[in-house]
């Protein structure tokens, strides 16, 4: 067994664990009934989408200074994390919004930002598919990385400064029962172990479609003086 | 060289190119018209909703009149593959976008200055000095932007279908804090003086950044 499915099964356990602990053990919302169980994760993927999408920042910041195809790499697999996660996370918030707010979906700060953050980052990934891969693409991607990391707090802001319905954040208010915080840290604790490990495979395959493209690294020097072998 | 200068000089060129061959503001008029009629036809406006239904109306037309505008910026440099001639002067690149960000914020706003008249004229709203101050704080941040990924696209392939993709989300901010300003001055509820001041907050945050970010657009 190579180190990436070692890592990947773990990750998988966690989450299993963390499923154990969100079913079996945290204690059923006097409100929201079992619907409220949606909350762990669903935050939990929020904030590993978001720590996805500062690694695709700090990955494009760092390729801009150093140009190193390592920085892009980095960036390319926290993107397409970051993706998924934000998938999970506006999925989930709308099979709960369904029962308690009633529908699937409204134009609250929260709901609008993690939409604008998730078309941001699906459009990195089509510019990325999109661009010939080498030096201009991977530019092209940190710039929209960072431009994209800041636009979703401001989008937020600026929602906020009208309408707003999310629940508001009830970690750090202390309102929640220790059993349930302990889940809820629990759970978040697996997803971040399990975002880094699918970021890490993903470097793994990002390394190995760029060796294959040769674009990254710098051209083969051929040396002078040898016929060109015919192909 | 100064870089002020070396911007003037390249807006200047845009600016009299356009002039001469008289391309795009026309096609942009034109398509703005097109954009008011479709609304026309797609609302059932009458003398109540106007003022709910023309902010609308104005965004959407302003926003793929600039998607297109800016599309075009670097358009004429590429066929004739003169930005890479720009490129090899002295000349700083961050003075070279400037100077094309500046030429195509003023033709943008020349498209306003068809767009809002005709807003008044066609669906009979009351376009005062407050809905043209907002359009055009918000048209300075969104043209900073739309520029920046216009010369990051501009030597991609797919730009067409790229420009709008990576421009769109990041406008979002200005639509938000623009939407209201327009809302608010064609008499909607909200604060006009909240709306005005965050697009001017936005049109300096971007403006720095896309400033920052210019360096490693067009420098190769």
């Amino acid at each position: 067994m190579s180190k990436y499915e070692r890592a990947a099964l773990a990750a998988v356990a966690l989450m299993l664990l963390a499923g154990a602990a969100i079913f079996f053990y945290a204690p059923t919302d006097y409100l929201q009934g079992v619907v409220q169980r949606i909350f762990y994760l669903h935050v939990s993927s929020a904030i590993a989408a978001y720590g996805c999408f500062a690694v695709v920042l700090v990955g494009g910041i760092v390729y801009l200074r150093k140009e190193m195809p390592e920085a892009d790499r980095v960036a390319r697999a926290g993107a397409v994390v970051g993706v998924v996660f934000t998938t999970i996370t506006l999925v989930m918030g709308m099979l709960w919004a369904k029962p308690i707010w009633n529908t699937y979906w409204t134009w609250d700060a929260r709901l609008t930002s993690t939409l604008v953050l998730w078309i941001i980052y699906a459009g990195y990934l089509l510019v990325r598919r999109m661009a010939d891969p080498g030096r201009q693409a991977a530019r092209l991607a940190a710039v929209v990385g960072i431009f994209g990391f800041i636009d979703v707090p401001i989008v937020h802001f600026s929602v906020t400064w009208w309408r707003t319905q999310h629940p508001g954040p009830i970690v750090v208010n202390d309102a929640l029962p220790p059993a349930m915080l302990g889940t809820f840290l629990f759970t978040l604790a697996c997803t971040l172990v399990l975002a880094a490990v699918l970021i890490g495979i993903r470097y793994r395959i990002e390394t190995l479609l760029d060796a294959k493209l040769h674009t990254s690294a710098p051209a083969p020097i051929i040396p002078a003086g040898e016929p060109e072998t015919a192909r | 060289m100064n870089p002020f200068r070396v911007a003037m000089a390249v807006a200047r060129k845009d600016l009299r190119s356009e002039w001469r061959t008289r391309e795009l503001v026309p096609a942009l008029a034109q398509f703005i018209i097109l954009a008011l009629l479709i609304a026309n036809f797609g609302f059932q406006i009458n003398s109540d909703n106007t003022a709910s239904i023309v902010p609308g109306v104005l965004w959407f037309a302003l926003i793929f009149a600039g998607l297109v505008a800016f599309g075009r910026t670097f358009a004429a440099e590429r066929e004739q593959a003169s930005l890479e001639a720009m490129l090899m002067t002295p000349a700083s690149p961050v003075a070279i976008f400037a100077g094309k960000a500046f030429a195509a914020t003023v033709l943008l706003i020349a498209c306003e200055a068809i767009m809002l008249p005709a807003l008044a004229l066609f669906f009979g709203t009351n376009i005062g000095f407050d809905t043209i101050l907002a359009v055009f704080v918000a048209t300075i941040g969104m043209a900073a932007l739309g520029c920046l990924f216009a010369a990051l696209v501009a030597r991609v392939r797919a730009r067409e279908l790229m420009l709008p993709l990576l421009t769109l989300p990041l406008w979002i901010p200005f639509i938000i804090a623009g939407g209201m300003a327009v809302q608010t001055a064609l008499g909607l509820p909200g604060s006009y003086d909240e709306a005005i001041g965050l697009l001017i907050d936005f049109d300096i945050l971007f403006v720095v950044l896309t400033s920052l970010a210019a360096r490693f657009v067009l420098d190769e």
